[in-house]
């Protein structure tokens, strides 16, 4: 049904002047034929690695590649559990990934009220410094961050690695537009009903952003989740990878295993897997939001 | 309980003309006061300034004799209602409610009490657990009265507050709000553009144009004695008719030229009009006070006569509405509903001369300006 309604949108001719029943059902078939094939491709490579992580290296290498191995195997997954801290990758992932997300959501919904709501002198220039922070690459200021970041002996640690990621302002670029388009009378109203500031971002305004709140935090989850560069950087112990630099430092110098590469790939895939099918809908939100960081 | 004094009251902003411009008012205890002026005016702006919800750049705002330019909105003793009511939509009616009070820290078993009644007053017991979303516009309206008197405020302040409600759902509205106030008597402060609103509700109507206060007084005093053409223009509808014209004195007669038309002003207006200060003068007369005549013999003594052309005929059912032209000058009449009219036709425009008014140079009634 939905679909449907999708179409009426997006062609004009459907749902103006219906066009014959046969020439709408082609157009319906073509449309699927296209998605299809669409989503074929893009499905490939995730099909590829996660068969080739139930492979042994015999498999691996045959031709023609067998797209379902004919003797699946999880000797992938005992090797990358057993010869490698993978458990510990991951663990360090949900830590770092956890707190960025928590602390920021934090901070970004309180100075996102603060800059859509409140007036204090010299509000706008500070929201000008903080949009230009945005416009900066992260590969300009790598250097100077792991100098400062080693210089207050930080490298591998989880302050080392959380810290840095706190600064991104894009959070607090988001929450501003959201707060500013709830209505201001909510907040009149609560002003008149006897609230302080504090009671009116936590009784009224905090309440209504929840569905910012949830997108922001799928958006921050997901983003330092797939982080790579600065744990890189800044994580020179094995114990302290996460599991992007974990997993790729499965590619040893002279060889590389394949099987247990890809079953790190597809292990490392699966919390996002989890969070995209819970939380769907932000999901697509957040990756929209994301548009704007690029 | 809650009178309201504002003294030379003025709001700037930054690098703006004034929005409010040296308002002074006093409202006594109970009344029913209506803010009305087209938007932009400062009507809103000043409501929100006695609700504490904009600085007072001058002046000074009493309530119950106690200076509140720098008190916190939630401490003046004043409930508001919205425009878009402003309900919080997260909570049920019933948190809605009773959220004032719970931020005022008033006991959980009186809350539930206040609550139980503002929801009875407002008829709203069976919608206390929905959301805003599931409810209509007349309910909103009432979950919004209901937060406010739930406070039992000394000062009820209203910022347009039916005029997101559909025409039929605000005559009833209106009457509710009537009612509630004849119950509570506690002094309201409304602010509108609507002149029915205004001339029905108000005890006393401010009149405000450009920030500034154009007049005040009881509606029908206002609408009888308009202290300049903006309020008489503003007032009534149809418009009053407003002829801009120079005087001219021969002997003892005092005529009025504007356009081709000549209009004899005779006793009082007369001395009024010699009495201005210069010779433009406008002249003002309310549809009803023109009688749409088909036969001469119709007409009564001591009113003029003018035959003119119809132009237009509106009707609106309760009336006939009939524009007309006197030597191409454009007259607006009410008429009775059934009256036999059509564009084209000659009829004669009877002017009650006793119901003119007629304003100086500087657009102010002569009448209100001498006495």
């Amino acid at each position: 049904m939905a679909v449907q309604i999708e179409f009426a949108e997006l062609s004009p001719t459907l749902s103006g002047q219906t066009p014959p029943r046969r020439g709408r059902s082609l157009y319906l078939f073509a449309v699927y034929g296209i998605l299809l094939l669409a989503v074929a491709v893009s499905m490939l490579p995730f099909l590829y690695v996660i068969s080739s992580s139930l492979k042994d290296s015999v498999a691996l290498f045959s031709y023609p590649p067998e797209w379902f191995p004919a003797q699946p195997t999880l000797d992938n997954y005992r090797s990358l559990l057993t010869d490698y801290p993978f458990l510990r990758w991951t663990l360090n992932s949900l830590i770092v990934a956890t707190s960025v997300t928590l602390i920021k959501i934090v901070i970004d919904s309180m100075a996102g009220y603060a800059f859509a709501k409140m007036s204090f002198p010299g509000k706008d220039p500070l929201f000008l410094v903080v949009l230009m922070t945005l416009m900066v690459p992260f590969a300009a200021t790598l250097i100077p961050l792991f100098i400062i970041v080693r210089d207050l002996k930080l490298t591998n640690t989880y302050l080392g690695l959380i810290l840095p990621a706190l600064a991104n302002p894009i959070g607090i670029f988001m929450m501003r537009q959201f707060i500013e388009s709830l209505p201001g009378d909510l907040e009149n109203a609560a002003r008149l009903d006897g609230c302080s500031d504090w009671q009116i971002f936590t009784r009224v305004i905090l309440p209504l952003m929840r569905p910012g709140l949830v997108v922001l935090g799928v958006f921050l989850f997901m983003n330092q989740w797939t982080s790579y560069l600065w744990p890189l950087v800044i994580g020179t112990k094995q114990e302290m990878f996460t599991l992007t630099v974990g997993v790729q430092s499965l590619r040893a110098l002279f060889s590389v295993d394949w099987g247990v590469l890809s079953a790190g790939a597809v292990l490392s895939m699966l919390p996002l897997v989890l969070v995209f099918i819970f939380l769907q809908r932000y999901f697509i939100a957040g990756s929209i939001a994301g548009a704007l960081k690029e | 309980m809650g009178e309201v004094s504002l003294i030379q009251v003025s709001k700037q902003y930054a690098g703006g003309s004034a929005a409010v411009d040296a308002v002074s008012l006093t409202i006594p205890d109970h009344e029913f006061l209506v803010l009305l002026g087209p938007s932009g005016c400062g009507k809103s702006t000043l409501l929100k300034m006695i609700a504490g919800l904009e600085e007072v750049t001058n002046g000074e705002i009493y309530i119950d004799g106690k200076l509140v330019n720098y008190v916190k909105p939630g401490d003046r003793n004043v409930a508001m209602v919205f425009q878009n009511y402003a309900l919080y939509p997260h909570m049920t009616v019933q948190e809605n409610i009773a959220f004032p009070l719970k931020m005022t820290g008033v006991s959980k078993g009186e809350i539930a009490t206040r609550v139980a009644q503002a929801a009875q007053a407002l008829g709203l017991e069976t919608l206390l657990q929905r959301r805003p979303e599931q409810l209509s516009g007349g309910q909103r309206q009432r979950v919004a009265l209901g937060r406010a008197i739930v406070r039992e405020p000394g000062v009820f302040l209203m910022d347009e507050p039916l005029s997101n409600l559909d025409a039929q759902l605000r005559v009833q509205t209106r009457e509710e709000l009537m009612r509630l106030h004849a119950r509570l008597q506690r002094t309201t402060i409304y602010v509108t553009h609507d002149q029915i609103e205004a001339m029905t509700m108000g005890d006393r109507i401010v009149v405000m144009r450009g920030g500034v206060v154009q007049q005040v007084g009881p509606p029908q005093q206002v609408y009888d004695a308009p202290a300049n053409t903006f309020v008489a223009a503003f007032l009534g509808s149809p418009r009053i008719n407003l002829l801009a014209g120079a005087l001219q004195r021969s002997g003892d007669a005092v005529h009025l030229h504007t356009g081709d038309l000549v209009l004899p002003l005779a006793g009082n207006l007369a001395s009024l009009a010699t009495g201005a200060a210069s010779t433009e003068i406008a002249l003002g007369i309310r549809p009803e006070n023109i009688r749409v005549l088909l036969h001469a013999g119709d007409a009564r003594p001591d009113h003029l006569v003018l035959p003119a052309t119809v132009s237009l005929v509106e009707p609106v059912g309760s009336d006939l509405f009939i524009s007309a032209e006197a030597n191409s000058v454009a007259f607006t009449a009410r008429a009775e509903p059934h009256l036999p009219v059509s564009r084209g036709d000659q009829v004669l425009l009877e002017l009650d001369m006793r119901r003119v008014h007629l304003f100086g140079p500087d657009s102010v009634n002569l009448a209100m300006s001498r006495a």
